[in-house]
C-alpha cells in the first residue's frame, strides 16, 4: 500500500493495463454485443452517419467525373444485359406454367415439397474498419429489422460474409476472409465439383477440391453448395489459381473474392 | 494546447478514420490517426499524460465499433505511448529527427502488439500480411505525423514570443 501510494501514477497505469487485459480476456472468450457496447455502438452509429454520407457524395461526385468513359462502356454492357434479362424472362414464364403443373402432380402424390424462402432486409453500409487489414463493416439496420448474429449478409456480387454483433439500429459485418470458418463450396458449372474454402493468413481466399481429379481450371466460378450455415447459389468468386498438392493429394485453389468489400454501399441480410 | 482541444482533435480523427479518410487511401492503405495523435500528443505533451489518456479512450471505443474483441487497440496505443513517456526523457522534443526516430518504433511495436493480440483472440490474419502494409502504412502515418507536429509545435512557437510559451498555450 506504501508503494501504492507513493507511486500514485504508476499505479493507475498500472490498474488500467490489467483492466483492459482484463476487458480483452472477456471479450475474446464471449465475442457476443453486450449492453454497454450495444449503446456506444448505437450513439456512434448516429454521429458517424452525417460522415458517412459525406464520404459518399464525395467519392460519387469525384468517381463520376474521373470515371466517365467507363461508365459509359457500363451503361452499353448494361443495356445489352438488359435485354437479355429480358428474353430470359420471357423463357422463364413458360417455364412457369411447367412449374405450377408439377406443384399440382407433387400434391396429388403428397409428395413433402420444400421451398428455401429467405427474407432479405437491405442496408446501408455506415463506416469500415480503417485497421487496413480486414475487411469489418457496420450497416444501419439491426435488431429491429430482424437481424441478429450469424444472418449471412450478400450484396449483388456475391457473398460478402456474417453479421458478428447486432443491435438497434446498427449490426456488425465481418467478411468471409476474417470470418475465420470454412465455407463449402460447388463449381457453377458442374455443382457435382465441391470443395471447401476459408480466409487465409494472407487475407485471401484459398481452399481446394474434395476430389484429387476434380476437373477445375483457372476463371471457374464457385459458388455456395449450401451445406453449413450459407444457403446454396450464393457466389463466392472466381477460381484464380490451381495447383496440385502431391502430399494432400488434393487440388488447391486460390480464388478472387466476388466482391471487392472496400467499395460497398449497399448490403442485403439474409435472415 | 488544452485538454478539450486535444479531446477535439482525438474525436475527429476517431470519426474521420473509418470514413474521409478512405478517399485519400493510396493503393488501399491509410494512415491511423489515433496511432499518429498519441504518438504526437505523448512526445509533445509530458506531464499532462494526453496521449495516455486519449489514446485508451479512443481505441476502446475504437475497437468497439469496428473490431470483433475489444483490447487490442487500447492496450497497444497503452503500452506504446508509456514507451514514449520513458523515451522523450531522454531526446529532444524539438529535434524533427528524434520524432521521426520514435513514431518509426511506436508504430513498429503497435502493429506488433495489435496484431500479436488479435492473433490471441483467433484473427487468421498472419504475421507477414500485416508486416507487408506496416511499411506503406507507417510512411503515411509518419507524413500526417510531420504536418501535425508542424501544425501543433512549430507553427505556434514561430508566434509565441517566448519560445517556452508553447508549453501553456
Amino acid at each position: 500500500m506504501k508503494w501504492i501510494r507513493e507511486h500514485k501514477l504508476i499505479s493507475c497505469l498500472l490498474a488500467l493495463l490489467l483492466a483492459l487485459i482484463l476487458i480483452f480476456v472477456l471479450s475474446a472468450g464471449n465475442q457476443k454485443n453486450n449492453t454497454v457496447t450495444g449503446s456506444v455502438h448505437k450513439a456512434m452509429s448516429y454521429v458517424s452517419r452525417p460522415f458517412t454520407a459525406v464520404t459518399r457524395t464525395v467519392r460519387d461526385t469525384v468517381s463520376g467525373i474521373f470515371s466517365y468513359r467507363s461508365l459509359q462502356k457500363q451503361v452499353e454492357q448494361l443495356t445489352a444485359e438488359k435485354e437479355d434479362l429480358q428474353r430470359q424472362l420471357a423463357q422463364a414464364s413458360l417455364k412457369k406454367s411447367e412449374l405450377e403443373e408439377l406443384r399440382e402432380l407433387s400434391a396429388l402424390l403428397n409428395y413433402d415439397y420444400t421451398e428455401e424462402n429467405f427474407e432479405v432486409v437491405t442496408a446501408d453500409v455506415t463506416s469500415f474498419d480503417g485497421s487496413n487489414w480486414t475487411n469489418i463493416f457496420t450497416i444501419d439496420r439491426g435488431t429491429e429489422a430482424g437481424i441478429r448474429a450469424g444472418n449471412v449478409v450478400i450484396s449483388g456480387d456475391g457473398l460478402i460474409g456474417k453479421v458478428s454483433q447486432a443491435g438497434e439500429g446498427w449490426a456488425k459485418v465481418v467478411s468471409i476472409i476474417d470470418d475465420g470458418n470454412k465455407v463449402s463450396f460447388m463449381l457453377a458449372r458442374d455443382k457435382k465439383l465441391l470443395g471447401i474454402v476459408e480466409g487465409n493468413q494472407q487475407a485471401k481466399i484459398t481452399g481446394y477440391m474434395m476430389k484429387g481429379n476434380a476437373a477445375v481450371v483457372e476463371g471457374d466460378i464457385i459458388i455456395t453448395s449450401g451445406m453449413g450455415t450459407y444457403p446454396a447459389g450464393l457466389e463466392i468468386g472466381t477460381i484464380k489459381t490451381v495447383t496440385y498438392n502431391s502430399d494432400t493429394l488434393l487440388k488447391e485453389i486460390t480464388v478472387e473474392p466476388a466482391t471487392d468489400f472496400r467499395s460497398l454501399k449497399k448490403v442485403s441480410v439474409i435472415l | 494546447m488544452k485538454h478539450w482541444k486535444i479531446g477535439l482533435l482525438f474525436l475527429a480523427a476517431f470519426l474521420i478514420q473509418p470514413s474521409l479518410l478512405n478517399l485519400i487511401s493510396i493503393h488501399g492503405y491509410t494512415p491511423n490517426l489515433i496511432l499518429c495523435l498519441t504518438i504526437l500528443t505523448t512526445f509533445l505533451y509530458e506531464r499532462e499524460m494526453f496521449g495516455v489518456i486519449y489514446g485508451t479512450a479512443f481505441g476502446i471505443l475504437y475497437d468497439i465499433m469496428y473490431s470483433n474483441v475489444v483490447g487490442p487497440m487500447p492496450i497497444s496505443l497503452l503500452l506504446v505511448a508509456l514507451g514514449i513517456v520513458i523515451i522523450r526523457e531522454y531526446t529532444n522534443i524539438e529535434n524533427i529527427i528524434n520524432l521521426w526516430a520514435v513514431s518509426i518504433g511506436s508504430i513498429l511495436a503497435y502493429y506488433f502488439l495489435n496484431w500479436g493480440l488479435h492473433h490471441l483472440a483467433g484473427n487468421p490474419v498472419g504475421f507477414r500480411f500485416v508486416f507487408n502494409s506496416v511499411p506503406w502504412i507507417g510512411l503515411y502515418s509518419l507524413a500526417v505525423i510531420t504536418l501535425l507536429y508542424w501544425l501543433m509545435f512549430r507553427l505556434p512557437a514561430r508566434r509565441a514570443k517566448y519560445r517556452y510559451n508553447r508549453y501553456i498555450r
